[in-house]
């Protein structure tokens, strides 16, 4: 669905390439997630597919068509969630939903009733934005990038400003698009977003990519395959997951004490990101 | 056009909920009332004043199109300033159709203003045609101003120096009627020149189309520079 080809960009007044030569591809009905820290290169690879930005090098096509072959009907196909918000101060939410939902051919497919439930803002929707926290700006964000029902969704820090459990709906509604069929493309530097909703991620420091998989290879390659066991008596020990339920040694370690906690020796996404970029996440 | 009527709708709600940009709409409200009951007397107490009745109805007709030019440019920079105007960078409207739609009302309502200008001042005889023709063209002023504050600046601060500039700026011209007439076609790098031109000739009974073509395509030459400009740094 979408392919990215050695894609170079520079902004005008800048001597160095922002992003450098960055291959990808984002498979219909998949969360793509770009990690990385503040100044990496994440939006602007973002604002290229959805042609804020043109003079891009490279390749990038959007369902098989170059993106710079797609005219003003690509929008009607695409839907993008701003990493701040963005809305008319002085108008209702509901006022700012209805008047972008003026510009695109389909008709909601939800109503502006069901759009402001689902992210809790019901009793919201008829008071003005400037009455809103950033929490709710964001929420309205969201629903206004998904209201024309658009197969591809660029979100960028979708959970960024949300209390948890506000995150934890914004990311469950996220993996409903996808289960809708929905294509999703995510930056963040939020490795747990991540590691929660994405099908694969790439690593993006400097403007390049540093790897590309989905989270649990990335983790498993590069953690340790054992569990570490800690008992009431303060002992501790380390054992391979291969085999584990059929270890002598374990078997008998745990039946010495009562058993404080096990767990697994898998790194953390955020961990993996430090080994593979040799960079810590600086939001 | 249901695009452009639903964009118009939403730029009257931010202008009636911002005190400010209602405050403007008065504007056009003070000014028929000072060339209908202010000009008269102070004309008829100062005799001097006589040969200069058409610069007050110039400045006037220049005035007039500032009511919308300082809403338009807020609206816009606020737009911009919130962000909302990455917004319009990604929905199915072209770049092109967005400009028209948020200017053709203002500039509608403008050419509006300055027809019934021409008709309800009380110092000259002045034809539907050449009326329409100078409104029309005067009008112009708006989506100009616009454009161009908003290619410029980056926030109200910033915005609101501009604006005080270009008010002065298109009040220039001006300067022409008091210079020798060798010199007055020296000020014709201002659009409003053309406008002042024309103005003081059909005052005087004579011939404004010149002037009014040059005023015309002057404008129109500029918007389209302007908004290319425009096009490029707004959306970003």
């Amino acid at each position: 669905m979408i392919e990215v080809e050695n894609l170079v960009f520079k902004y005008p007044k800048s001597v160095t390439a922002t992003l450098k030569g960055i291959s990808f591809n984002v498979e219909k009905g998949e969360v793509f997630g770009f990690l990385g820290p503040s100044g990496a290169g994440k939006s602007t690879a973002q604002k290229v597919l959805y042609k804020i930005f043109n003079t891009y090098e490279g390749l990038a096509k959007i369902d098989g068509k170059n993106l710079s072959d797609w005219d003003n009907s690509y929008f009607e196909k695409i839907g993008v969630g701003f990493e701040l918000p963005n809305h008319y101060l002085k108008l209702t939410g509901k006022e700012n939903l209805a008047l972008f939902a003026t510009f695109y051919k389909n008709k909601p497919k939800k109503s502006m009733e069901e759009l402001f439930g689902m992210v809790d803002l019901s009793d919201a929707m008829n008071k003005p934005v400037e009455a809103y926290s950033k929490g709710m700006k964001m929420r309205l964000n969201f629903i206004r990038a998904i209201q024309h029902d658009p197969d591809i969704i660029f979100f960028d820090e979708p959970t960024s400003g949300l209390d948890p459990v506000s995150a934890h709906k914004i990311k469950q509604h996220i993996i409903n698009l996808k289960a809708a069929g929905k294509t999703i493309f995510i930056t963040t530097h939020s490795m747990a977003t991540a590691d929660e909703i994405c099908d694969r991620v790439s690593f993006i420091v400097d403007g390049e990519l540093r790897a590309t998989d989905t989270p649990k290879n990335l983790k498993k390659q590069y953690g340790l395959e054992a569990v570490n066991v800690e008992l009431n008596n303060g002992k501790l020990h380390e054992f391979p997951l291969v085999n584990l339920g059929v270890n002598e040694k374990f078997l008998a370690f745990i039946k010495s004490d009562g058993v404080k906690r096990i767990h697994t020796q898998e790194a953390s996404l955020e961990e993996v990101f430090i080994k593979v970029t040799g960079k810590a996440l600086k939001v | 056009m249901k695009k452009i009527i639903k964009l118009a709708i939403v730029d009257f709600k931010i202008i009636f909920r911002d005190n400010t940009l209602k405050g403007m709409l008065a504007l056009p409200f003070i000014l028929f009332a000072l060339i209908i009951w202010g000009v008269p007397p102070l004309v008829e107490k100062y005799e001097f004043l006589t040969p200069y009745l058409h610069l007050f109805l110039a400045v006037a007709v220049i005035e007039n199109t500032q009511t919308f030019s300082f809403i338009g440019s807020m609206v816009l920079i606020d737009e911009k300033e919130t962000d909302v105007a990455k917004v319009y960078g990604i929905v199915p409207l072209s770049k092109v159709a967005y400009i028209f739609s948020r200017f053709l009302i203002p500039y509608l309502f403008t050419v509006a203003l300055n027809i019934i200008l021409f008709v309800v001042q009380p110092f000259f005889e002045i034809g539907i045609g050449v009326n329409l023709l100078i409104s029309f063209t005067s009008s112009l002023v708006v989506p100009l101003y616009v454009l161009s504050i908003n290619s410029i600046v980056k926030n109200r601060m910033e915005g609101m120096i501009y604006i005080k500039a270009f008010n002065m700026l298109v009040l220039l011209p001006l300067a022409a009627f008091f210079v020798p007439e060798n010199f007055k076609h020296l000020f014709g790098f201002i659009p409003t020149h053309w406008i002042f031109q024309s103005v003081e000739n059909t005052t005087l009974g004579l011939s404004s189309n010149l002037f009014l073509v040059i005023g015309f395509v002057f404008f129109v030459c500029l918007i389209f520079f302007i908004s290319r400009i425009f096009i490029k740094r707004h959306f970003i």
